[in-house]
């Protein structure tokens, strides 16, 4: 069922973050229906194409949605939410990493749930799971760095804006990403 | 797109200090979507408005096991209270020996109970 949200389709996003903060159940939707798709390609950029990636997705705007009355539109909601979604795609991955370590596991051994239904192209699902594969073989710190540029094409000063981190940080861990990344698609 | 220009676009989107949009866009395009599923938002906006139903749902259990508390813990002090009235009008104290009901019995009575001499 696709939800209309027509009354705020031309809305900007302060007007939908206040109508959201009022209980506008459209205009939140509106957010979701504006955003999803970045959120998706950091999430499962960053964790794969996993059936968690989903409920992580799920778990970004919800916690959006509680925090939204503390947002003053400093910075851009696009932002905002991209901190959100990286926060808690990087607690995933610790938490991952934990669990693994205790079965002796190494981080590759992390289970890759490729939804095949997703899509019919095959050269793009291919393109993907490279893309997954690649980046989840990276270190953590590097990944996150990598798949802003690589999937979402932010500039270094976004990047270092949305991460916390000086834009000397953000360009040293690139590089040893890039370094890191020609050694894996080698071995792929 | 061959496996060999994927690859090839990874590292041209990394190299440089600022992104270069074509190859960004390149690799987007390869890529495809990241979407989620369908009815991804209807699942996102059900799980925090019907949260908020279970929520209010919990509190006014809570609020009532607190009125229910407050009943049974009223009636039970004044049950102890005219239980304590009782054993004094009846005992005319309220030693531990009038508690088990043993204020009326001198000690030679219970030896003649026990051994019956």
């Amino acid at each position: 069922m696709k939800r209309s949200t027509g009354k705020y389709s031309d809305a900007d996003d302060m007007t939908l973050v206040k109508a959201s903060v009022d209980g506008d159940k459209t205009a939140f939707g509106e957010i979701v229906n504006r955003y999803k798709s970045m959120v998706a390609r950091t999430v499962k950029g960053m964790l794969g194409d996993t059936v968690f990636a989903e409920d992580l997705g799920q778990e970004v705007f919800i916690k959006l949605y509680d925090s939204l009355p503390g947002f003053r539109g400093e910075a851009k909601l696009s932002t905002y939410i991209q901190k959100i979604a990286i926060n808690i795609t990087l607690n995933e991955i610790k938490r991952r990493k934990r669990f693994f370590s205790m079965f002796s596991r190494s981080d590759d051994d992390e289970i890759h749930e490729y939804d095949v239904t997703d899509t019919n192209d095959e050269e793009r699902k291919d393109a993907r799971e490279i893309v997954n594969k690649a980046l989840q073989q990276l270190e953590p710190k590097f990944r996150v760095v990598v798949a802003m540029r690589m999937l979402q094409g932010y500039s270094t000063k976004e990047t270092a804006e949305i991460l916390d981190l000086p834009v000397g940080t953000v360009l040293s861990r690139l590089a040893r990403g890039q370094e890191q990344m020609k050694k894996i698609l080698k071995r792929l | 797109m061959k496996i060999k220009d994927i690859k090839n676009l990874i590292l041209k989107s990394l190299t440089g200090d600022e992104p270069d949009a074509e190859v960004i866009n390149n690799l987007i395009e390869a890529t495809g979507d990241f979407s989620f599923s369908e009815g991804f938002t209807d699942k996102v906006l059900d799980k925090i408005f019907n949260r908020d139903v279970s929520e209010s749902h919990d509190i006014e259990f809570l609020q009532s096991l607190n009125k229910i508390f407050y009943r049974i813990a009223i009636s039970g002090i004044a049950a102890i209270i005219l239980l304590l009235i009782s054993i004094y009008i009846s005992q005319g104290s309220l030693s531990i020996d009038s508690f088990l009901g043993l204020g009326d019995i001198a000690d030679e009575s219970i030896i003649y109970i026990l051994t019956g001499n």
